[in-house]
């Protein structure tokens, strides 16, 4: 059973999904967003000065990422169980009865 | 090294013969009907829960790539291999977005492998097998990065590898962890990984905690050790100067040179790309409950990127205690050779070689399953019976692992972080296909097979043409090369990727206009969103292997 329609690409849901739910998505994707980029951006903490606790700041500003970006995707998954719930009806899937329970492992 | 010490040996054989005896015993636990089927052997019957399934997960991140290869680096001078903090931080926001997509659409359609989604998305049996063929390659290299693992540690236990001795007793722990592996995997399946990895894994949060927490204090606090090591590069800069400046030697540095960021910056980026490209990996996510559990887990696992990087510093603690080795690898369990006591160290090797173990038996059979399902049923033998295949994958698990020991054999061990990079070259090359196509079939199948066609031939071009730093006229020597048209040195796949993907690109074009034909799409919108509990969802897949992928 093929869909044909189907080809034209899924489309983010901002497209179909009413407006409220875009707005959750850009707030999903600003936090990842910063949690991909700012690593990646070397030149900010290529330097030894100022050390902490005996780690130069290249160190401990790399550990001190760790936290901020895992906060950051925590906060993007908060938002993301409600933006997907209402996406859910966009695409005419049924709507879930515990939407909290979502990404629980029981 | 030489002389063997009989305690750390023997505590050492003790735990290493537990957990064999457990990957046999293992055979038989939870067991289905019987091993001779392929979903028996390669996917444990598919009965595992959540939790297990990120247990393994953890067991492929965390390996001999991280106890040996990154420490190693650093001890080398080369703080360029730092590069593993940054790439596990991005890696859990990249996978945040694409991975549940994967998740719904291998749900509703039963799909196991990467190959079994592109050939029911781009209806290409071609293409499916290129990306299975590149996922077996380039795990050969990552397994082969586990067998260095298991091989420094009986070398720094005393265990041949002396320079002087005969070619069998040189290469004696090679062989001997190759045996290992080769016979776990074979008799027992994904199984034996499982179990071992509750073994493995406490052993090493043990391990780890004591190595990171516990073992710079004794070498005078981490301050003490940045500062030795600082001191102990810029003697080595000033004496090899010369050596330097002809580029016959690297110069050593605790931050990199303001030349080397995109290098950084690129190798964490292209890493984190590619880590979810690896079947091995990929199998893993589909076992979780539902797609919201991705999610959830990509904002709790970077707490493993703390521990990686500090045990990334032991490169540099290694150097700040007077170790002195002349192949890198050796640097950490040398270090825990001369710090802990001896019947420590036996427990910290026992976990480096199980904790190398596991990840390489899972990797093999992922690569096994993917000939099995995507090149032996769909062009080989399409009616096979579920015991053929059984067989094909425990002969293709071998085959792989024979690869990986080509590898050891064939490359230079000194940097073994090469390896993982190099896999990493390859299996990027699947990442136009496999997510660009998550989110829209305008790419056109012809076009992304000739994107990959060209990634991978640059990418194993660029990386062949790489020398090693002194040793002019080698090859495979680093995963960086000159980013074309500019004098900036760049991770090798990622400039592979782009060239596969700006070919991807024009080429869609070019077949849109010639009106090539597209091939039927056999998913739709709601695929990509579907969630455990809706109509057509599989909560286990058990998608009979082989089977063509169909919608229902």
């Amino acid at each position: 059973m093929a869909h044909r329609e189907s080809s034209s690409g899924v489309g983010p849901p901002a497209r179909t999904g009413p407006r409220r739910t875009s707005r959750a998505w850009l707030a999903v994707y600003v936090c990842l967003g910063i949690g991909i980029v700012v690593p990646l951006l070397v030149f900010l903490y290529d330097q030894e000065k100022p050390t902490f606790i005996g780690f130069p700041f290249y160190y401990w500003f790399q550990f001190l990422l760790i936290p901020i970006v895992s906060a950051l995707t925590y906060t993007a998954f908060r938002i993301s169980l409600r933006a997907t719930e209402r996406d859910r009806k966009a695409f005419g899937l049924p709507a879930d009865e515990r939407p909290q329970d979502r990404g629980k492992d029981d | 090294m030489g002389n063997v010490n009989g305690v750390e040996l023997a505590i050492f054989l003790v735990f290493f013969v537990i957990v064999t005896a457990m990957g046999f015993l293992a055979a038989r636990w939870q067991r289905g009907d019987s091993l001779d089927s392929l979903d028996e052997w390669g996917l444990g019957g598919r009965g595992f829960g959540t939790f297990i399934t990120w247990f393994l997960l953890g067991g492929d991140l965390y390996t001999a790539y991280t106890f040996i290869a990154v420490p190693a680096t650093l001890y080398a001078g080369s703080v360029v291999g730092f590069f593993a903090v940054p790439y596990t931080i991005v890696l859990y926001p990249i996978i945040f977005i694409f991975l549940p997509r994967f998740w719904s659409v291998s749900h509703r359609h039963g799909y196991v492998t990467p190959a079994d989604f592109i050939r029911g998305r781009f209806d290409s049996k071609l293409l499916a097998l290129a990306v299975a063929v590149t996922g077996i390659l380039a795990t050969m290299p990552y397994i082969a990065l586990q067998l260095i693992g298991i091989q420094v540690v009986l070398e720094v236990m005393g265990i041949g590898g002396g320079s002087s001795s005969t070619f069998l007793a040189k290469d004696l722990p090679l062989f001997i962890a190759f045996a290992v592996l080769a016979a776990y995997t074979y008799a027992s399946g994904l199984r034996a990984p499982a179990l071992i990895a509750f073994v493995k894994d406490t052993l090493i949060y043990i391990v780890i905690l004591v190595a990171v927490f516990y073992l710079p204090t004794q070498i005078g606090g981490w301050g003490h050790i940045f500062d030795v090591v600082s001191k102990s590069f810029t003697s080595f800069n000033t004496q090899n100067a010369d050596a330097i400046g002809k580029g016959a030697a690297s110069g050593k540095g605790l931050i990199p040179p303001s030349t080397a960021q995109w290098a950084y910056a690129s190798l964490a980026l292209g890493s984190a790309l590619a880590l979810f490209m690896y079947p091995h990996s990929l199998t893993g996510v589909l076992a979780s409950k539902n797609r919201s559990v991705i999610r959830r887990n990509a904002s709790l696992l970077p707490a493993y990127s703390f521990l990686l990087g500090l045990l990334a510093l032991l490169g540099f603690a290694a150097i700040a205690a007077g170790v002195k080795v002349t192949n890198p690898q050796q640097a950490v369990p040398a270090l825990f050779d001369k710090e802990f006591s001896s019947w420590f160290a036996g427990v910290a090797f026992a976990a480096i070689a199980i904790g190398a173990l596991v990840p390489a038996a899972i990797m093999s059979i992922a690569a096994s399953n993917l000939w099995t399902r995507n090149v032996y049923k769909t062009f080989i033998r399409p009616d096979a019976t579920p015991k053929q295949e059984a067989t094909q994958s425990k002969l293709v698990s071998l085959v792989v692992k024979f690869g990986a020991l080509a590898f050891v054999l064939g490359l230079d061990v000194k940097q073994a972080i090469n390896f993982q990079l190099l896999g990493g070259v390859w299996i990027l090359q699947t990442f136009p296909a496999l997510v660009f196509a998550l989110y829209t079939r305008w790419f056109h199948r012809w076009a992304l097979l000739i994107g990959w066609a060209v990634g991978m031939v640059y990418g194993t071009v660029a990386a062949y043409n790489v020398a090693a730093v002194g040793v002019p006229g080698s090859h495979f020597g680093g995963p960086l090369a000159l980013v074309p048209f500019t004098q900036t040195k760049g991770y090798i796949a990622l400039t592979a990727f782009v060239v596969n993907v700006l070919v991807a690109v024009v080429l869609t074009f070019v077949f849109r206009g010639l009106k090539v034909a597209e091939g039927v799409d056999a998913t739709r919108a709601s695929d990509y969103h579907a969630d455990a509990g809706d109509p057509g969802v599989e909560d286990v897949l058990e998608g009979e292997p082989g089977t063509a992928p169909t919608a229902r």
